[in-house]
């Protein structure tokens, strides 16, 4: 753009949020005197329609050619006034956004002289950079209407339906030979007549008998190239060693000679190397697990339908989507060996191995017996991994175990009226629906609540016995328990290998491990990445309604991108200027995304950006050795520019 | 030194922690001094020492590059590379005989409101005995 610039500064009082901290017409007179500027106004609301139209009417009656709009902070309304821009005629990325609400007049609300002083120089900053704005064109690509889903828990069944009722194709993988994840080994559900398995069952259904999904088990993500709306995608699915032809007869059980703790039962019982995960699993076939396999060969001779073949191999699979939705789940928290007694005492377990011994068709058909005694007196161990309790434990609340704790304390209470209940807790968070009744109806069972702020001490004695000794808070006083079973209400942590995950499809995760929502508040369904959505405890814990209504959320902010044509995304990229290049190569190795190349252009090498690979991050423009690297909008001149008049006197 | 002595403190943040971070500190009502002008950037991997040595060879009391969290970054490891360039640019800072107290790479994260104010309030309490810097003295180059 060769023009000379001719600037519009319009200054936003944001009712008083801005003009009752900043002298309005102070900073009015000084814009109208800074190079370029044409003409500088002031509004009350600056967004309003009628704002809007004073900036409109400025562009058109003075002929602007640039726009700086001082008012909020850019996320907040540089889209609104880039429309603004376009609806006068030019081009909206000729716009520059001065922030003196959030970064000046609220922060500085004590000093109006200095507020007054600091919205100059921002706005001075702005001006020179926008005599140098340029105006860019947004990128625009196809969107493919399939639909990567990776997770087979709830969060990911519900996405995947969703999705595959509004007619998208859904590719839906799980690492794991079966779907359903965590939930499905969850015994009866709070507040339903119905188990965990039953709730996955009746999602499973409403997935299997749509067409559109394709449902990968035993597949793990491989590789994913491209971006938003036409992700290449590669999977591996490992060998199950058995296929469809299994008829669940279960001979080949009879025969495999290992015995490994059932990890679907949370070890509560033991399996073979070659199992069904559990009665109602999907897809109903047996798996073998390579790890463990001996490979005798045992079940393969058995086999009536010749199901079973141990020389299987990996396979590809290659995929193109336009979106994808992560629904990883989550791990319960393991307590390493000792703490609080776990590992030491069969006497002390975790919340999801009482789930399954409550289960009437779990491993100890629903008893709670203990060298076949049913126990007498159970103690509840609440935020056990969770609210820093111990050293290892992480430092959020979990959210789902109060609930389940006192669930489970209930459950106890209805089958064993005699037994005496405590739950230790640091607090009781019973926020969700319902929960709060169960509480009190928890108390009105004669559970017991009592509370500690120093993590118990569970000692088991030589004999087996186990005594919990802790300060109670309320009554100030030392309490020494007998216990005849200690269950530790464990709490979530991010799932293993989510690390590879996350790299491949490059989404960034918080200090704990939990990938990041691109805003937790505005954006809490999708990644920073474009076409890159977040569905259940992938983001942190979550209980089974929250899982399932995010499952939901992030299918339905999925379909707005993917019932697009075409998707438009901010210029604000890399470019290169060929003449000054060199070839060195030095942002090839620099950029995160791949995004650069060499190509040959009049014998000379210079580098070329894809820009649909590219993000925008900089890194290249900000290793240039010669400056031919640049980025749109960040442009070494225009940040140099700020630079300086942030610095004149 | 001058009571008068106001520093003037460029602040490069990055789009995504820390100037969300500095817009927290507004949302929330905090106080900072009102020394410290931002400069938005996308990453803090964009920021080129050169921008920094620019900022003090036009007289600069103080620069802050802040980013978001190493592991955090918007795109992947951009702060890393921040963090690379001004460990480097620390030692030529040195080198032109820039006190270090004017120079920050700092981690804030969109949570922490309270750490820029904190990293604020430090930086102008050991730049102000420092008194202006004296550009005149430092010989760079352009």
């Amino acid at each position: 753009m060769n023009e000379e610039p001719r600037i519009g500064v319009y200054i936003c009082h944001c009712g008083v949020n801005i003009a009752g901290s900043v002298n309005i017409k102070e900073v009015v007179e000084y814009a109208k005197n800074l190079p370029n500027v044409i003409e500088a106004r002031d509004y009350i609301f600056m967004c309003s329609a009628p704002g809007q139209e004073i900036i409109k009417e400025g562009i058109k009656k003075c002929n602007l050619n640039r726009v700086v709009v001082a008012a909020c902070s850019p996320t907040m309304h540089e889209h609104t006034f880039r429309n603004v821009l376009a609806e006068a005629g030019i081009n909206p990325y000729l716009l520059e956004m001065v922030n003196i609400r959030e970064q000046c007049s609220w922060v500085h609300s004590d000093n109006k002289e200095a507020a007054t002083t600091k919205a100059k120089l921002l706005i001075r900053m702005a001006v020179a950079k926008a005599s140098l704005l340029e105006p860019l064109k947004e990128i625009t690509f196809k969107v493919n209407k399939n639909v990567l889903v990776i997770g087979g828990g709830v969060a990911g069944l519900s996405a995947a339906r969703d999705l595959a009722a509004k007619g998208f194709k859904v590719y839906l993988i799980e690492r794991k030979p079966v779907i359903g994840g965590n939930t499905a080994r969850l015994g009866r559900l709070a507040h339903a007549e119905i188990k965990g398995i039953d709730l996955v069952g009746e999602l499973s259904r409403q997935v299997l008998s749509s067409p559109n999904i394709h449902i990968y088990v035993d597949t793990e993500l491989a590789n994913v190239d491209g971006s938003v709306g036409d992700f290449k995608i590669k999977l591996v699915k490992n060998p199950r060693y058995v296929n469809e032809k299994c008829n669940l007869c279960g001979e080949c059980v009879k025969v495999c000679p290992v015995d490994v703790p059932n990890e679907y039962e949370f070890g509560v019982s033991s399996r073979k190397a070659i199992y069904l995960p559990f009665r109602e699993a999907y897809p109903p076939i047996y798996v073998v697990d390579s790890e463990n396999c001996t490979r005798c060969f045992e079940c393969v001779k058995v086999c009536p339908m010749n199901a079973i073949n141990l020389a299987e191999k990996t396979e590809e699979i290659e995929l193109t989507v336009g979106a994808i939705i992560i629904a990883a789940g989550h791990e319960p928290y393991e307590p390493p060996i000792g703490e609080f007694g776990y590992g030491v005492s069969s006497r002390v377990i975790t919340l999801f191995q009482l789930e399954r011994m409550l289960d009437e068709a779990g491993p100890t058909k629903g008893e709670l017996k203990l060298d076949g005694r049913e126990p007498k007196n159970i103690v509840f161990i609440t935020c056990v991994g969770s609210l820093n309790t111990t050293p290892n434990a992480y430092p959020y609340c979990s959210r789902m175990c109060c609930s389940s704790t006192i669930k489970n304390a209930l459950m106890i209470r209805e089958k064993y009226p005699e037994a005496n209940i405590y739950i230790l807790h640091r607090d009781i968070r019973t926020y969700s629906r319902g929960d709060e009744q169960l509480y009190l109806k928890a108390g009105e069972s004669l559970i017991r609540f009592a509370r500690y702020r120093e993590a118990p001490n569970v000692i088991v004695n030589p004999d087996g016995s186990i005594n919990v000794r802790f300060f109670e808070e309320t009554i100030q006083e030392e309490v020494f328990l007998p216990a005849d079973l200690v269950v530790l209400s464990v709490g979530m942590k991010p799932p293993k290998d989510i690390d590879k995950v996350r790299t491949i499809v490059k989404v960034g995760c918080g200090p704990e491990g939990f990938l990041r929502e691109a805003h937790l508040k505005l954006r809490p369904v999708e990644a920073a990445t474009d076409g890159v959505y977040l569905a259940g405890t992938v983001t942190g814990p979550k209980n089974v309604i929250e899982s399932i209504e995010s499952g939901s959320a992030a299918a339905s902010k999925a379909s707005t991108l993917l019932t697009k044509e075409e998707v438009r995304v901010e210029p604000l990229i890399a470019v290169v200027d060929e003449e000054r290049c060199s070839g060195c190569s030095i942002c090839i190795g620099v950029c995160p995304y791949g995004a650069i190349r060499l190509k040959t252009q009049e014998k000379a090498r210079v580098a070329e950006v894809d820009p649909a690979l590219c993000k925008g991050c900089g890194a290249c423009a900000a290793s240039c050795p010669t400056g031919a690297m640049q980025q749109f909008g960040f442009k070494d001149a225009q940040l140099k520019s700020q630079v300086l008049a942030a610095l004149t006197k | 030194m001058s009571k008068d002595f106001e520093p003037r403190i460029v602040v490069f943040a990055c789009n995504w922690c820390s100037y969300a971070a500095l817009d927290l500190a507004g949302t929330s009502r905090m106080k900072y001094p009102p020394n410290f002008l931002v400069i938005r950037v996308m990453c803090s991997g964009r920021v080129d020492p050169q921008f920094i040595l620019e900022a003090f060879r036009r007289g600069a009391d103080g620069v802050l590059v802040a980013g978001c969290h190493p592991g955090d970054c918007h795109y992947i490891e951009g702060n890393i590379k921040a963090l690379r360039r001004m460990t480097l640019l620390k030692r030529v800072l040195e080198e032109f005989g820039i006190e270090k107290e004017r120079f920050r790479l700092e981690w804030i994260s969109a949570s922490e409101a309270e750490k820029f104010v904190r990293v604020a309030n430090e930086m102008l309490e050991k730049i102000k005995p420092l008194g202006p810097l004296k550009v005149e003295e430092v010989h760079m180059h352009g």
